[in-house]
């Protein structure tokens, strides 16, 4: 075997010279921009699309109300905090009155003298009426002369005038304490419903102008949710559609809900329209005023249509469409779209038919001289 | 005749595929070079590819959206919409930040794309997984490069965000990847930078009397509310028309809107020609450098080679062996040497460097032919010297 | 069939001019007979080497004739243009140590010269053959020299300076390593050679052992050549 050196060195240069060169085509062709681009294929089947809408908002409540003073003044006493429940008519504070008691006492004082007036007005008239009567029998008996008796008759009169003066000095009084009084209770902070105090802006003290919120309350039972969706995503909105609500404080936990109403006006500047959503069962416990929700409105299911997966939607052109492959080669056909869902699944109008094949994942944007290379998976995709 | 070059290399393959292989890997480095400087380029393409615009709207006498930044009012694409010739315009935003992902951060270009459907101007052309994003809210789309999967939930910002779509080679001009999530949270993403920042803006506008007047309640409120919103957008991206030229359509919106708007040449060249145009120059004078080395590798592994063989040379020369036949031998040898080392080079560089590198490696064919020419020609170069110092050999020095 | 044999007439080798000239080889004379071999003794620098080179045309002379075979290939300056082809052609080379390419097997080692001159491989390598088989080292034929042993190595370097059937053959110190068994199996060979290719061998030799086999030597001193006769025991 003389040979053997040399061939077994031949052999052995061989052995990786060969892999060597294959390798080397491989990687000339196989990777790089020559290249074949994977893909992945769809089928497109029937299936029911069930839009839906997706939002997001904020929890409100629909009653609020903001509790101050109509007049400017110092905050006396407040005897609620944040959290405290509150009934309808409950007196919780009182603003500072300053010198309305002391008037309120005044106005009583001269409504009890003008009482005194009045009684010494009805003396008065009283005895006249006494003299004038005396002084009628006895001119009658001619005992007395006219003259006297026409002075008793306007002594009379004059009583009687001072009475009625005397009586409505009483009722201006009476009125004008009334009036004191009401605006003595008018500094007092009243509950005008039940519900539970959200917020409290002052503390006793403090002074605030006529009209500024010292105390706010809201009525928990009442609250609903602020959503805003995008205008382009919101065909179909419709008062009485079923909403899901995750807050985002307890994401993964689903409240059921429903539409209450769309608002006539739309947000113009960030093109969203609004619409109010209310809780089937108000979550326990109440989650706070102004979290973050994210609401998804379901809509009715549409029929049964072709249907295929969003990602496989490509634009070449102006035209939307997607890719198939016919005879091994990409051809690109033009479709016309329907309704979306949440899930990605687009109804085709136009263009396909179920069963046809898409491309629905490729590994680089494709032509229609791309090389293709249909596989399970695009490389590099983690699971 | 038979030939000596190849019955040498047969005779000490071993070292010589040995030396082509460490050869081949400095080979390897200097292709993979080239490749990160195309890898630039294309990563600068790949952008303007990717969001598949014929024009972009930027803020006035600004280089945005990428190079520069670029605000303008997001309704202005409404009017931008209803110039002649504008098939599609939509609004898009651009930042580089950090995404965070459990323990993870990645450093991303988070893109925010208007509501629509696939096709907009902005959206991912195409996917390798999952879907599109069909919530106006708090889903996002990210490349792979970023090594997040189906299913994670991300952390921008403030909000957070799950994963629904994959994409591939959507990268922004520097390389990072890049994550799509819906317009309106991209755009909360670029103003409202976290929950502290904002504390301290609000206590700053309170702080402030002209906003807190004790006699007019409710102007803070408001203050606040304007204050914690974004009405901006980065730029427009504007398809137009069959049938319109670009260059007419870019005019129109620069006379009429008085806003800048580059065409898809000018935007390239503003990414190549001025973003990454010196680490361009840095990456091309790397690729000199590995070049004069390889040479110099070259050309010493020859005349190392030829020194060893200067007995047999002398040898052949007084045997008549003509210099030609000698010259041939050594240069045959060093083109060997270059084409083992470019086979492996190539290899190397494509299937054990390119994986590897954080940034993308483009090996465009071209290049490849280029580089074996370069190989080819600095073998033939640096194999002078060592043909010299063959030719200069004495055949007397075989005799005594 | 062409004249072999070489013949030297008044050759001389001057290193320098004028006053400081020295002469390496002076006014040399030799002449060696086809089938003839021949030794050439000398101590250390006594020109030996310098004359070998000259008769190798590997440097040049300053004077004399050099005629090889039949054709004279210095008067004065070389007459010959292609050195190269002539030495390839016409002069066989054996060396102290075999010199053998290593990259090349033993029959390409020995076919490379008529490959050189231009001869079809196969042909080239037939002819090696012959004569590796009149050498009886035709068994090794496929195998490296560095597989050879030192006598076979030498057998194929003789090989390898007869391929191309040369006037003559100049052999330096081609027993220097050898045990002197095996020196004088090297000598009966050339001897052999020499009567069967009818060459000329010139065996430049300081070792004691073999200088008794000569006919006639050379002896070199100084540049200076003085022929005698040797014991010539020879082979025959």
């Amino acid at each position: 075997m003389k040979k053997l050196p040399i061939q077994g060195r031949t052999l052995a240069m061989l052995a990786v010279v060969i892999p060597l060169l294959a390798l080397f085509i491989y990687v000339g062709l196989r990777s790089g921009p020559l290249a074949p681009v994977a893909i992945m294929l769809a089928t497109v089947e029937s299936r029911a699309v069930t839009p839906a809408l997706f939002g997001i908002g904020t929890l409100e409540t629909r009653y609020t109300y903001k509790i101050g003073p109509t007049f400017a003044g110092r905050v006396q006493r407040l005897d609620v905090q944040v959290g405290d429940r509150v009934k309808a008519g409950q007196i919780f504070g009182e603003m500072d009155p300053v010198d309305l008691d002391d008037r309120v006492r005044s106005q009583n004082a001269a409504f009890k003298r003008a009482q005194a007036v009045l009684r010494e007005a009805e003396a008065r008239q009283t005895y006249a009426q006494t003299q004038a009567n005396r002084y009628e029998k006895l001119f009658t008996a001619r005992l007395t002369s006219e003259d006297i008796v026409t002075t008793r008759r306007e002594e009379l009169k004059i009583a009687e005038a001072g009475l009625s003066a005397a009586h409505e000095d009483l009722a201006r009084t009476h009125a004008d304490r009334e009036g004191m009084v009401a605006q003595r209770n008018s500094l007092r902070l009243i509950a005008p419903a039940d519900g539970v105090v959200a917020e409290r802006y002052a503390d006793p003290g403090t002074t605030i102008v006529a009209g500024q919120t010292v105390v706010e309350i809201i009525d928990p039972k009442s609250l609903w949710i602020n959503v805003r969706f995008d205008q382009i995503s919101a065909s179909g909105l419709a008062k009485g559609l079923p909403a899901r609500i995750v807050l985002r404080s307890r994401s993964g936990q689903t409240s059921q809900g429903r539409v209450l109403r769309v608002e006539l006006k739309a947000d113009a500047v960030t093109e969203e329209m609004l619409a109010k959503v209310v809780f089937d069962a108000l979550p326990q416990p109440l989650p706070p005023i102004g979290e973050l929700a994210e609401v998804t409105v379901d809509l009715a299911a549409l029929p049964t249509m072709p249907a295929i997966p969003n990602a496989a939607i490509r634009r070449v052109g102006g035209r939307v469409g997607v890719w198939q492959i016919v005879n091994n080669d990409l051809r690109f056909t033009p479709v016309t779209l329907g309704a979306y869902d949440l899930a990605g699944f687009v109804q085709v109008r136009e263009g396909l038919t179920s069963g046809d094949q898409v491309v629905i994942y490729s590994e680089k944007a494709l032509t229609s001289h791309s090389r293709i290379d249909v596989v399970e998976k695009i490389p590099g995709v983690q699971q | 005749m038979i030939s000596l070059a190849g019955r040498d290399i047969m005779h000490a393959w071993g070292k010589f595929v040995f030396t082509g292989v460490g050869l081949g890997l400095l080979i390897g480095v200097t292709l993979s070079m080239a490749g990160i400087y195309r890898g630039m380029i294309d990563d600068a393409k790949v952008l303007l590819d990717n969001s598949s615009a014929d024009l972009w709207v930027v803020q006035k006498d600004t280089l945005g959206p990428y190079a520069e930044p670029s605000s303008i009012y997001e309704d202005t694409w409404r009017s931008i919409r209803g110039m002649p010739g504008v098939a599609r315009a939509a609004n898009v935003t651009y930042l580089t930040m950090q995404v965070r992902e459990g323990q993870r951060d990645v450093r991303a270009m988070i893109t925010g794309i208007t509501a629509g459907e696939p096709g907009t101007p902005g959206w991912p052309p195409y996917l390798v997984a999952g879907r599109q994003i069909t919530r106006g809210h708090y889903e996002a789309v990210a490349d792979i490069a970023s090594g997040f999967r189906l299913g994670e939930r991300l952390h921008i910002r403030r909000n957070h965000y799950t994963v629904v779509g994959l994409t591939r080679r959507m990268v922004s001009s520097g390389g990072d990847p890049m994550v799509f999530i819906p317009l309106k949270d991209a755009q909360e993403a670029q103003f409202l930078k976290d929950n502290d920042a904002i504390l301290q803006q609000r206590r700053r506008s309170a702080a402030n009397p002209a906003f807190n007047k004790p006699g007019s309640p409710g102007l803070l409120d408001a203050v606040i509310a304007s204050q914690s919103s974004n009405a901006y957008v980065n730029a427009v991206l504007v398809q137009i028309n069959a049938g319109y030229g670009v260059d007419e359509v870019a005019e129109s919106i620069r006379r009429w809107k008085r806003l800048t708007v580059y065409t898809r040449s000018q935007m390239e060249e503003i990414l190549v020609g001025k973003l990454i145009a010196t680490s361009a120059k840095q990456i091309g004078m790397f690729l000199v450098i590995l070049s004069i080395v390889s040479a110099a590798i070259v050309a010493f592994i020859i005349y190392t080679l030829t020194l060893g063989k200067i007995r047999e040379i002398a040898v052949l020369k007084l045997i008549g062996t003509r210099n030609r036949t000698i010259a041939a031998m050594i240069l045959q040898q060093a083109l060997a040497l270059g084409v083992i080392g470019f086979v492996v080079g190539k290899i190397s560089a494509t299937l054990f460097m390119a994986p590897i590198f954080p940034k993308y490696v483009l090996l465009e064919p071209l290049d490849s032919v280029i580089g074996f020419m370069v190989v080819m020609l600095i073998c033939v170069l640096s194999s002078i010297i060592a043909i010299r110092a063959a030719l200069k050999v004495d055949p007397a020095e075989a005799i005594g | 069939m062409i004249k072999k044999g070489i013949r030297i007439e008044a050759l001389s080798k001057r290193y320098g001019k004028g006053d400081t000239a020295v002469y390496a080889l002076k006014d040399v004379n030799m002449e060696v007979a086809p089938g003839e071999v021949v030794g050439l003794i000398g101590p250390s620098g006594s020109g030996k080497s310098t004359l070998l080179k000259c008769l190798g045309a590997v440097i040049e002379p300053t004077a004399g004739r050099m005629i090889l075979g039949d054709e004279t290939i210095y008067d004065d300056g070389w007459k010959v243009r292609d050195l190269r082809a002539l030495r390839r052609d016409k002069i066989g080379f054996v060396f102290q140590a075999p010199y053998l390419i290593p990259f090349l097997d033993v029959t390409d080692n020995v076919a490379l010269l008529p490959m050189l001159a231009g001869i079809a491989n196969a042909d080239a390598r037939s002819k090696a053959l012959e004569l590796l088989t009149a050498l009886d080292v035709q068994h090794r034929a496929s195998a490296m020299p560095s597989q050879l042993s030192g006598g076979e190595q030498q057998r194929v370097a003789i090989a390898r300076g007869l391929v191309n059937r040369p006037p003559v053959i100049l052999a330096d110190e081609p027993t220097a390593p050898l045990d002197s068994e095996r020196a004088m199996a090297v000598i009966r060979i050339l001897n052999d050679m020499a009567r069967k290719f009818e060459t000329a061998i010139i065996v430049v030799t300081h070792d004691e052992k073999i200088i008794p086999t000569f006919k006639r030597i050379y002896h070199i001193r100084d540049g200076v050549t003085y022929e005698e006769a040797g014991e010539g025991r020879g082979f025959e």
